[in-house]
């Protein structure tokens, strides 16, 4: 899942400085698992926004929306009529969604509320951490299911550094070692041979990335 | 048959299916009209039913599963109490000519009368005693219930345009042929009021009468000589009935025999207590075997009994223990073993009867072998309880009214109740013992036939209904659930759980908190009972209240009801809006007040230790740090939301409140303008 958390107020605030009618689009997937851009925060958003307004005798007419998700067009398209009333969208989507917004919707501005951080899963309640960079060349068939490139500081795909101490990452001491965290793993599966094996140097993908599915495109 | 609803045990268990948590959760708001009114929709005694109903729904409360179950027979008789005078009336939206007539002004009689009545019927009752009211009036002591509580039921009913001619029996005065030349439709509900007697000797001695007979003639004012030793004979309400009464007449020496325990004893587990304290002794598993005496009937011969297979009532058959035979010495010996019809009553009237001289009808309608009349109550089913007679009322109006109007026969709809609660869940809710409902004290109630129970107190009611599980009001998770977990997650019950595509919540085990609702991203959760829309609503309405009384600084506190079951005086301005517990408000309602002008916002709340759900207070603080985050970057400023603990003054937090002024929010408006 991708995580994603809404920008400081202020900023969000001044972005949408010059404009008088806005709608907030909240995206109903990801952002609103991770607590971030869903129907909640759009509520909450919208009314801090007209209060922060009204208080600078600049009044600004907030509508507010949740749509399924704002990577595909067709789910955008359900609000295509709505959203021509206002002079921006502000998207609570993340990254991907703001962009599947602006270009669908075309000649009105789209803005961004959130910081898109990482792809993530569940770390218990109200907790997400950072487990897939997206690399394109998945290697975690050798490192016990632990992503090196997204969880070393160093994105070492032959770990450990030699910075690693008592199973904590030097770069910050709250982050254990993934290094160390494969090792025990793979030692607890019996594959520590894994490790014996140099892993060769990764090909970087080149930006940006697509991805075609030739059975469903030929349809 | 129609898809069953599912609904709280209690309104399941009830054969009238009262919305008991519906007036339950009027009355912990404090809206005692709404408690009555939803009683009366279904019940023109309430008051009645508050003092003497046989309680099938407490007896299925899954409050029981934890600790006790509610009280609600005695919360029913405080929203009646409450709003004594109260005038509920819906007149019916047609007149019909048709006229009915109904036999028999007890309790089944008078619902169907009144029901009619509201339908647009001309409606005649005919009794053969003086008064209206039947066993209410006659056959249960006035400790119990009190005469002026039946009488203003019944004429409330009356008032509705019922004619009611009194001292008219059928077999004797009238017969229904007759009857039927005027009247389209008849309700025969005469009751079952004839005594069985047991068949021993010496049943014919003097001194050897009847229950019923015995309670009507005191409740006409006659005090029948009983000397000192009394024996009553049976085990149900009457039976006990009887003997509380004998000891307000002077009799000391007062036994009850049952032939089985008390485990089998028709008659409330309460009013048998009631009765052993006031002193009246309980012999169980005896039985009479013959009575003696010179004339006046001076002993009975008794003999032990044990319990054997189950019989065909689904009781074990009392079975004589032999050489076990005793005497008592008695001066007057009761019966209270069981009544059938009056014989003479329908020995003419045409209508198939059984071999216990109960009316035979069709079916669920009451329908007889006699085209337009119909039967219903004790007469059908023999001896039941009012709430029985209520419900049999109440069907034999709508098979009435269908069948005059040639309308089809209504389905039947028999609603299910919630299933009992998990164990998981059970151990996590916290125990809360019933209120006791105040009694005159024992010493002080065998001088008169003042009536024991006094009632509750506001505050002793409102307490009572907050114990109330509120089964099925919780959560309702809607489509648009985005499948975050969180709310399986944070569920203080473990109810929640992860569905296919979204959370599953089990209404049936789900306590209503509304923690999760609260913490939904996707405002995915609404909660049953006090949905979003109904806050946002009183929320509306108190901010225009606020407008009204200060005018000036607009001050509105939420309060959790549970912590102050009675609520907070508006004082200082403050107007305040009770939450089933604070934890249910969310971040949204803690500033959108701003939103719409007010220049506070207090919260009234308990420490999470006295949290009726384990964790409403801690949700309640986080949710407030949120609030006050966004206060602060808005530029209203956080201090404008504050939490007032419990004893604290709030008229510092006014204080507070006018020394920062208006809400920047309104200066801006002021600006405009």
């Amino acid at each position: 899942m991708i995580v994603a958390e809404i920008k400081p107020f202020g900023e969000i605030k001044d972005m949408l400085k010059d404009y008088k009618k806005v709608l907030i689009l909240g995206c109903g997937t990801c952002v609103t698992v991770c607590l971030s851009g869903g129907e909640r925060q759009v509520e909450l958003l919208a009314s801090a926004l007209r209060m922060a307004r009204k208080i600078e005798g600049n009044e600004i007419t907030v509508g507010e929306r949740t749509i399924l998700r704002q990577c595909d067009p067709e789910f955008i398209d359900q609000i295509k009529y709505e959203a021509a009333q206002y002079d921006a969208i502000l998207s609570m989507a993340c990254g991907a969604g703001v962009q599947g917004t602006a270009e669908r919707l075309g000649s009105i501005p789209v803005l961004p509320a959130m910081n898109t951080t990482f792809i993530g899963v569940s770390d218990g309640q109200g907790t997400w951490v950072e487990v897939c960079a997206a690399c394109g060349a998945c290697i975690l068939a050798k490192t016990g299911g632990i992503c090196p490139v997204a969880r070393c500081a160093k994105s070492l795909i032959n770990g450990p550094c030699g910075g690693s101490q008592d199973g904590k990452c030097e770069v910050s001491k709250d982050n254990p070692c993934v290094w160390q965290q494969i090792y025990a793993h793979l030692l607890k599966l019996n594959m520590l041979h894994f490790l014996r094996e140099m892993s060769q140097p990764k090909t970087w993908p080149v930006h940006p990335r697509r991805l075609v599915k030739e059975q469903t495109k030929g349809v | 048959m129609k898809l069953a609803e599912t609904v709280p045990p209690c309104q399941a268990a009830c054969p009238i299916h009262t919305d008991v948590r519906g007036y339950v959760t009027a009355i912990i708001r404090g809206d005692l009209d709404e408690a009555i009114k939803i009683n009366r929709q279904v019940n023109p005694f309430p008051s009645v039913c508050g003092r003497i109903c046989t309680r099938p729904c407490e007896s299925v409360c899954r409050r029981a599963q934890v600790d006790e179950p509610i009280a609600i027979a005695a919360l029913k008789r405080f929203a009646s109490d409450q709003t004594k005078g109260l005038k509920l009336i819906q007149p019916p939206q047609h007149y019909y000519d048709e006229r009915v007539a109904v036999i028999g002004a007890g309790p089944a009689g008078l619902t169907a009368a009144h029901d009619l009545a509201l339908l647009g019927y001309k409606v005649t009752v005919f009794e053969e005693q003086n008064v209206l009211g039947g066993m209410l009036m006659e056959g249960i002591p006035e400790y119990r219930l009190p005469k002026d509580v039946v009488n203003e039921e019944v004429d409330f009913i009356l008032s509705l345009g019922i004619e009611a001619k009194t001292g008219l029996s059928l077999g004797r005065d009238f017969s229904i042929e007759e009857l039927l030349k005027d009247y389209q439709a008849i309700f025969l509900a005469v009751g079952s009021q004839k005594s069985l007697f047991p068949k021993c000797k010496g049943i014919e001695l003097s001194g050897i009468i009847t229950a019923v007979e015995f309670l009507k003639q005191v409740s006409r004012g006659q005090r029948p000589f009983l000397g000192k030793r009394v024996l009553v004979i049976g085990g149900g309400h009457t039976a006990i009935d009887a003997a509380r009464t004998c000891l307000r007449l002077g009799s000391s020496d007062i036994t009850i025999i049952y032939r089985r325990t008390l485990d089998e004893m028709p008659a409330g587990r309460e009013e048998v207590e009631d009765a052993e304290k006031e002193g009246v002794n309980i012999r169980y598993l005896t039985a009479p075997v013959d009575f003696s005496g010179n004339g006046n009937v001076q002993k009975v011969r008794c003999i032990k009994m044990r319990l054997g297979e189950i019989d065909e009532s689904g009781r074990r058959r009392p079975v004589p223990v032999e050489d076990s035979e005793f005497e008592i010495k008695a001066d007057t010996v009761i019966l209270a073993i069981g009544y059938i019809p009056e014989p003479d009553t329908l020995k003419d009237s045409g209508l198939i009867l059984s071999k216990n001289g109960t009316v035979i009808v069709k079916d669920e309608t009451g329908a007889t072998n006699l085209k337009g009349v119909f039967a219903g109550g004790d007469v059908v089913s023999g001896p039941l309880s009012v709430i029985e007679a209520i419900a049999a009322g109440r069907r034999a109006a709508d098979t009435i009214h269908r069948y005059l109007r040639t309308l089809p026969a209504k389905e039947v709809e028999k609603p299910l109740p919630f299933r009992p609660l998990d164990d998981s869940v059970v151990r996590l809710i916290n125990k809360s013992m019933r209120q006791k409902i105040p009694t005159i004290p024992v010493e002080k109630r065998l001088n008169d036939f003042n009536e024991v129970d006094m009632g509750y107190s506001w505050s002793e009611a409102v307490k009572e209904a907050q114990r109330c599980l509120l089964c099925g009001s919780g959560a309702l998770v809607a489509e648009n659930c985005a499948a975050c977990l969180n709310c399986v997650r944070i569920c203080p019950y473990g109810v929640p759980v992860p569905g296919r595509e979204i959370a599953e919540i089990d209404i049936s085990q789900c306590q209503a908190c509304g923690i999760c609702a609260s913490e939904c991203p996707a405002s995915a959760i609404n909660l049953k009972l006090e949905t979003r829309e109904d806050g946002h609503a009183a929320l509306q309405k108190m901010i225009d209240k606020a407008r009204r009384e200060a005018p000036e600084i607009l001050i509105i506190g939420y309060y959790c009801r549970y912590k102050v079951p009675t609520g907070l005086p508006d004082e200082s301005g403050i107007c305040w809006l009770g939450k089933l517990c604070a934890g249910r408000l969310d971040v949204f309602q803690l500033i959108y007040p701003f939103e719409l002008g007010v220049d506070g916002v207090a919260v009234h709340m308990c420490k999470n230790e006295e949290c009726r759900f384990r964790d409403g207070s801690r949700w309640l603080l986080t949710h407030i740090e949120r609030a006050k985050k966004i206060l602060d970057e808005i530029g209203i400023g956080a201090d404008r939301l504050d939490i007032i603990s419990d004893g604290e003054d709030v008229s510092d937090f006014r204080k507070r409140l006018e020394a920062l002024g208006i809400n920047p929010v309104r200066k801006g408006e002021k600006a405009k303008e």
